[in-house]
């Protein structure tokens, strides 16, 4: 598992070429949410007084996404920004802010930031979450943060986004909890996969 | 072999005529190349004077380099001329890799034999680029032999 980072770190981050240079910086992370997917990022100039780009940085011309800097092949993969932001729909507002519901129906909290796996994947691992009191265990009653895995498939109409109800089993207080929590997550019930009915293990 | 830092600031002189056409002010880096294109001179009373090109170069000694008769630096660059000396290092992952200290190179092909960064050395041959904002270099997963 590469490392994850959150989209909200993103802004700001280098975008540079192979060749060294640097052709802008990320303004916002675009995601397919149905397909928890990165589609890409829309992009500002460098600088102080840079405003935003014309151009956008659509995933698949991604080289690496890094801890420090977005590494594509060169300037001439910048695309018209219509093609990072044509899916209006799946945009990063509408997912900064929704509310989560498990598949049974609890409110499990509001989405403060979307998890992405670093490198070349560009995949959705989970979110950062303004906690309900209900999945805080303990005697703390006031809200806190935590990180829950996303579902194989995550339903996203309007305003709230659905997991799966044992995501919540899967839920760690910070981030390095975070990583082995998605990869035990994504483990599980695996055989149940091919439409096998779940069961007791022998 | 030898080194950036030892050659910066060498007295530039022309063989035939003797004469210091100025001292040398820095190097310009093919990095995907992974060698040394030109020597860049400044002129006295730190006057630009432009880039001599690795093919008219005689001799790089202890004390001086030895120029080609006849060889005047050309005003302005043959491309894009970055500083490799204290820029910053990346990974082609995105990575940072720290900063340029030394370029260790070949005094007679201009070949590029490592570069020392503050994290450690980089092989010449992993070298992707060199441009205003860093050095890209190879990662250390795809640094096995190509082809």
């Amino acid at each position: 598992m590469n490392e994850l980072t959150g989209a909200r770190e993103l802004s700001g981050r280098p975008v540079v070429t192979l060749g060294g240079d640097v052709v802008a910086q990320v303004k916002d992370t675009v995601f397919d949410g149905p397909a928890g997917q990165v589609t890409g990022f829309t992009l500002s100039g460098r600088g102080l007084l840079a405003g935003p780009l014309r151009r956008s940085l659509p995933w698949a011309s991604v080289h690496a996404l890094g801890r420090h800097a977005v590494m594509i092949r060169g300037a001439e993969v910048l695309a018209e920004r219509s093609a990072v932001v044509a899916r209006k729909e799946a945009a990063h507002g509408r997912l900064v802010g929704a509310r989560v519901l498990t598949d049974e129906g609890t409110e499990i909290g509001v989405v403060l930031d979307v998890m992405v796996e670093a490198g070349t994947s560009g995949r959705v691992v989970g979110f950062r979450l303004d906690a309900r009191e209900s999945l805080v265990t303990g005697s703390r009653r006031r809200r806190r943060q935590v990180f829950v895995p996303r579902g194989e498939t995550l339903a996203v109409s309007g305003r709230a986004l659905v997991v799966p109800a044992d995501a919540v089993r899967f839920v760690a207080d910070d981030l390095a909890g975070f990583a082995a929590r998605v990869a035990a997550f994504q483990a599980r019930g695996k055989p149940a996969a091919g439409g096998v009915e779940r069961g007791p293990l022998p | 072999m030898t080194t950036y830092s030892r050659v910066r600031g060498l007295p530039v002189v022309t063989l035939g005529e003797a004469q210091e056409i100025g001292t040398l002010a820095s190097l310009t880096v093919d990095a995907a190349g992974g060698r040394i294109t030109h020597i860049r001179v400044t002129g006295r009373r730190g006057r630009a004077q432009g880039a001599v090109g690795w093919n008219a170069l005689h001799a790089i000694g202890t004390d001086a380099v030895l120029v080609e008769p006849d060889v005047l630096p050309q005003d302005g660059s043959p491309g894009p001329s970055h500083e490799a000396l204290g820029v910053r290092v990346l990974s082609e992952d995105g990575d940072d890799r720290g900063t340029v200290q030394d370029i260790v190179f070949d005094a007679s092909s201009g070949r590029i034999e490592k570069v020392v960064t503050t994290l450690g050395e980089v092989a010449g041959d992993r070298l992707l680029g060199l441009g205003d904002y860093a050095l890209v270099v190879r990662g250390d997963l795809t640094a096995a032999p190509e082809g």
